[in-house]
């Protein structure tokens, strides 16, 4: 069960140590259901952290991005530690960014959030719109109960959860240096019954379902920023030498774009949704980035972020790896 | 186009054993279908996924990647790491509905002369039964 | 230094290879089209003298600074192109072939297709010779000294040469004495010389060679670096035995409290040995060691009163004091010599060799019919009063080798002849004994081999084609169920003894010979050459050479001459004393490198790693190339997502291009 007391006690105590830099949550958002990450730079701040099913930031992105400022002369580089608080899936991202030394081990500070699953918004905008108030949000069973302006509605669970929450194999962090709360069961089998219903269609489907997709990206690059694995300090598809990929928006540099973005993830991404959750014009990214875990799951054995002292998936191979494809 | 459709494949050929392999075809003259064009590389390792999302936008109606047979390259490990990445370029490219057939991989050795010509042939004859590739191509291509 | 790109063309007839199929003046007239093209020529023979002349001229006199040939394939004359280029001052990696022959001219029928492909493959070439940079080999010096890990016959043999010839050799040996498995064996096939006489006199060869410096019982701990300069850490054991004090008088032995209850590795472990011993009369050096897993005072801190060696050895040379020394060298070339294992006829249980005393393996029977043996040359089978001397004896071959059910698909090559020799033996020490030989071939493929298997066979040894089913007891007799397939008979063979040909096998501890060096193995398991043909004593780390059966089984010639191979590949490196590093190799470009290691994991050379970089105050990760490793393969650069690592002259700017062109082009 969450308990926002215990929470806020811990990170009290966490943001207080000498050697913790600052701590990232969440906190309440400006307006509806929005909610925003908080960076806790003393207890004092503790009181404005929540944790709700409208948590879905994945914050394990807030830790490749912290600033490297130029250290002036005498002066050593920060190295406190920065802690953040992770569910099940934040987690895998924190593992898969450790395997790929984007992070090092003692610089986090990781605290686990077991979590039953969070809202898609454009569901529960669709249930409930036009809310611009803060609204309170709670787990409760197989239900999330809406403390609205005009009431506390319940709906069941199924209805306003995130696609990737319904499905999702590790509602428990996967590692962290302090849980918060009990652990909470699964609620799905990780099946790829969407990636498979897709590779039953024709080549002309698939590409007609894709085409309309792609053209409507406007490369706002929203879905690469927000990705936890995606922080190279110099992208190599919005590099001008070489150009990759061209910076016009039409239906060939952003298909291109999503393949390679996609393609750059694969044996990486853990699933965490949130370039879809980004994506302003509502491309189905995690069915591009889903395939691929879906081969690599099957065809590899292979899960990224889930043990820190793995071998990375794209940098290793077994020498029976499937080459029925290979003429 | 006045007859048949005439596609247009580019292929990356590992230096030692697939760029051997069509020099071979070619001293012991075999011959086979024009519509493929070599890019030589020193390892099928080489070979950047990206490129072959980036021949597709570039005009390329098929696109072949060569290397040494497993246990046979020249780095040893080379050809491996080749196999796993464009396994998985494989099933993206196929998920999105570019046609089975427009990407292919082989395993062609400095020996393999006629086997060259044969991949070479299929290839062709694969992206001609595609047709043109316009799914994402360029409208307007550069260099 | 004016960098715009100024591209000479030069379209080579091939006589009428390539003018035959392509039509050489469409594709002339064509390439002076394209961008940056200063010069186009074609010419019968570019690869001749007056060809190469003409672009050199052309260089100097038009200024050029690129060259595109467009004729054969680069695997062909790229070599012969890039000293035209250097000779005319240019730098020799600014030539890029267009392949039009063996890809274009031999393998088209129709003269429009082939001319179009041609103009495509000009053009690719012209694309990507605009973005081609300036490179340059560089040279390393090599030390001149080698280190030989295992100093069996092929370790022993390699260092003579290699010190003989002048250089200096650190011969480092796992166990307390040179010799390895040969100096186990009695006589040698086919010849039956004494292996014990061909063998000792090499053994004191490398102890008292000035070149060679002798580390036995010692450890190879760590090598880094790179062809001609390796850092070697070695680890000396302490043997408990000052080495210059030590006269190999025994007395010590015989003195110990663990006399004669020690199995001896030497014996295979049917004699015994005291925990201060040396291995072997002939043991080079002559120095008694300390076993520190057996001897009292090392296990428990006490041995009675006062250990028994220390009182009895008159010279002093006792010391438990001592410790393990470390011995830090650098060499210029590495030869493994690790050896091999015999198979453990244990992992065939149908056989019995863990059950019955009277099961034996072949190096066993070896170290039994050996005069320096535990019997003293005695076949005597079980021990004290009910020691016997076997009448009816049978050999089976191929235990262990050419057997999927142990994972050993492979034939070990001597097992068929020391198969006859010690058939032979057993002839010699017991004349009125039966000897049958359970086979599934014979393989007598060297040198007098047919003729000494023919000897054997005349000598009364009988030959019969099957392979064993099972062994089992009856009554006093072993009992060899087999079928004889030549007669599709079934028997059930009454024997006193049976002797196991057991195959060879990669040493169990290999895993610490590939750590160290980033070795490969092959599908059997033994170290993989670089190529089995042509480079079968290199391996893919330039400077690291094989020799003996740590690559595969070997009978003694050939391992000698593999020995002098290995010896002779180290040389060249030691003699010349610098070696070329390619060009055309990866670099890292450190400021959008994000240290992720990726290209780290993927190099099959360990020759990139992670170094800390101090950018403005800030310590960060990053990936560096160390040249002399890097074998120009680039399966780092597609690895690499951030496209920070590329490589020279195949670079993802200028591949690019190419892809345009050959995509643009119908």
């Amino acid at each position: 069960m969450v308990d926002l007391e215990k929470m806020r006690t811990i990170a009290k105590e966490t943001v207080s140590r000498d050697d913790v830099r600052y701590l990232i949550g969440w906190r309440q958002g400006t307006y509806g259901f929005r909610v925003s990450p908080h960076f806790m730079k003393g207890p004092e701040e503790a009181e404005k952290l929540i944790f709700s099913p409208l948590c879905s930031n994945n914050l394990a992105t807030y830790l490749t991005l912290t600033e490297k400022l130029p250290v002036p002369r005498g002066e050593q580089p920060d190295s406190r530690k920065i802690a953040v608080m992770v569910k099940g899936c934040d987690s895998r991202a924190v593992v898969q960014q450790l395997i790929e030394k984007g992070i090092e081990r003692e610089r986090v500070f990781v605290i686990g959030c077991p979590c039953e699953g969070v809202l898609d918004l454009k569901k529960v905008e669709e249930k409930f719109p036009g809310i611009l108030s803060p609204v309170e949000v709670e787990w409760s069973g197989d239900k999330i109960i809406f403390t609205l302006p005009d009431g506390v509605k319940e709906v069941p669970k199924g209805e306003v959860l995130a696609k990737k929450c319904l499905s999702c194999r590790y509602p428990n962090p996967v590692m962290s240096d302090i849980t918060l709360w009990d652990e909470v069961k699964s609620l799905g089998d990780g099946n790829y019954e969407d990636v498979k219903e897709m590779e039953e269609k024709n080549p002309q489907e698939k590409w007609s379902f894709w085409k309309d997709k792609f053209s409507s990206c406007i490369r706002c690059y929203s879905c690469r920023n927000v990705c936890p694995m995606c922080y190279c300090e110099d992208c190599v598809l919005d590099r001008l030498n070489p150009q990759w990929i061209n910076r016009s928006a039409n239906i060939s540099e952003n298909s291109a774009f999503q393949l390679a973005r996609a393609f750059h993830l694969a044996g990486r991404c853990i699933e965490c949704g949130e370039c879809e959750r980004v994506c302003p014009v509502d491309i189905p990214l995690m069915a591009l980035n889903r395939k691929l875990a879906k081969e690599v799951r099957e065809q590899y054995e292979f899960e990224p972020g889930l043990d820190p002292e793995s071998k990375p998936f794209q940098s290793s191979y077994r020498p029976n790896d499937k080459e029925d494809f290979i003429l | 186009m006045s007859e048949q459709f005439q596609p247009n494949v580019v292929a990356f050929l590992c230096n030692w054993c697939s760029y051997a392999g069509a020099d071979l075809a070619g001293t012991s003259r075999i011959k086979y279908p024009h519509n493929l064009n070599v890019i030589r590389v020193m390892c099928s390792g080489r070979v950047n996924p990206l490129f072959v999302i980036n021949a597709f936008q570039q005009g390329a109606d098929g696109v072949l990647i060569s290397g040494c047979h497993p246990g046979d390259c020249h780095y040893m490990e080379g050809n491996f790491y080749a196999r796993r990445r464009f396994s998985l370029m494989n099933e993206l490219l196929e998920y999105v509905g570019v046609e089975p057939g427009r990407f292919n991989m082989s395993w062609v050795s400095a020996s393999e002369g006629a086997k060259w010509k044969d991949v070479v042939a299929g290839v062709v004859e694969k992206a001609k039964e595609a047709g043109p590739f316009d799914q994402f191509r360029r409208n307007k291509i550069n260099w | 230094m004016n960098n715009k790109p100024k591209i000479g063309v030069y379209v080579c007839h091939c006589g009428v290879n390539i003018s035959k199929m392509v039509d050489v003046d469409a594709v002339t007239e064509f390439a002076s089209h394209l961008p940056n093209v200063k010069v186009v020529r074609n010419y019968s023979y570019m690869c001749s003298d007056p060809g190469q002349l003409l672009m050199r001229e052309d260089i100097k006199n038009e200024g050029l600074n690129r060259v595109v040939v467009a004729s054969c394939s680069p695997r062909m004359h790229e070599m012969t192109f890039r000293k035209t280029l250097a000779a005319a001052g240019l730098n020799p990696y600014f030539l890029e072939m267009a392949n039009i022959r063996e890809q274009c001219s031999w393998v088209h029928e129709d003269r429009e297709d082939a001319t179009g492909k041609a103009k495509k493959i000009v053009s690719s070439a012209v694309a990507k010779v605009r973005l081609l940079e300036a490179l340059y080999e560089s040279e390393v010096n090599v030390e001149p000294a080698t280190l030989i890990i295992g100093a069996g016959i092929a370790g022993i043999q390699a260092a003579l040469d290699i010190a003989n010839a002048g250089f200096k050799v650190y011969l480092v040996e796992k166990s307390p004495s040179v010799g390895g498995k040969m100096s186990q064996l009695d006589k040698t096939f086919p010849t039956l010389d004494c292996s014990a006489c061909i063998l000792t006199p090499k053994m004191v060869d490398v102890a008292a060679h000035p070149n060679i410096e002798l580390m036995t019982y010692s450890k190879v701990e760590e090598i880094t670096g790179y062809v001609g300069n390796f850092q070697v850490k070695v680890r000396k054991k302490a043997r408990y035995v000052d080495m210059d004090k030590c006269t190999s008088c025994g007395v010590c032995a015989e003195e110990c409290r663990l006399a004669g209850r020690i199995p001896s590795e030497f014996n295979e472990n049917m004699g015994k040995r005291s925990a201060i011993y040396l291995p072997f009369p002939q043991a080079v050096p002559a120095k008694y060691t300390i076993d520190p897993e057996r001897c009292l005072f090392l296990t428990r801190g006490k041995c009675g009163k006062s250990p028994k060696c220390v009182d009895a050895c008159l010279a002093g040379a006792v010391n438990f004091e001592q410790q393990d020394e470390i011995a830090e060298f650098k060499v210029g070339t590495v030869i493994v010599a690790t050896g091999y294992d015999v198979f453990d006829a244990a992992k065939k249980p149908e056989y019995g060799y863990a059950e019955y005393e009277n099961v034996i393996t072949g190096l066993e029977l070896e170290r039994l019919v050996s005069a320096s043996g535990p019997t003293g040359g005695d076949i005597l089978i079980g021990k004290g009063e009910n020691a016997f001397v076997p009448k009816e004896i049978a050999f089976i071959k191929c235990v262990g080798s050419r057997d999927k059910s142990v994972g050993n698909e492979y034939c070990s090559r001597v097992c068929c002849m020391y198969t006859a020799k010690l058939a032979h033996l057993v002839g010699e020490k017991i004349p009125d004994a039966n000897v049958r030989v359970y086979y599934m071939d014979v393989r007598a493929f060297g040198k007098g081999f047919e003729e000494f298997y023919d000897r054997v066979r005349r000598e009364g040894v009988r030959y019969i084609r099957g392979n064993p089913s099972e062994i089992f007891k009856r009554g006093d007799k072993l009992v060899v169920k087999v079928e004889d397939t030549l007669t599709a008979t079934p028997l059930e063979d009454e024997v006193d003894l049976v002797v196991l040909a057991v195959g060879l096998e990669p040493r169990k501890d290999v895993r610490e010979v590939i750590d160290l060096l980033r070795l490969s193995q092959s599908s059997d398991k033994f170290f993989l050459e670089a190529h089995p043909k042509l480079a079968p004593v290199d391996t893919a780390t330039d400077g690291v050479f094989l020799a003996g059966c740590a690559q595969g089984p070997k009978d003694i010639p050939d391992t000698v001459a593999q020995a002098k191979g290995a010896a002779s590949s180290a040389l060249v490196l030691l003699s010349s004393g610098k070696v070329k590093i390619g060009a055309q190799i990866s670099f890292v470009n450190e400021a959008t490198c994000r240290g992720c290691g990726y290209c780290v994991d993927i190099c099959p050379y360990g020759a990139i790693e992670l170094v800390e970089i101090n950018r403005m105050g800030n310590i960060l990760s990053v990936a560096r190339v160390n040249d002399a490793l890097c074998k120009g393969c680039g399966a780092c650069a597609a690895g690499c997502l951030s496209g920070s690592v590329q490589q020279r002259s195949f670079m993802d700017r200028q591949i690019l291009p190419q892809i345009a062109v050959l995509g643009v082009m119908r």
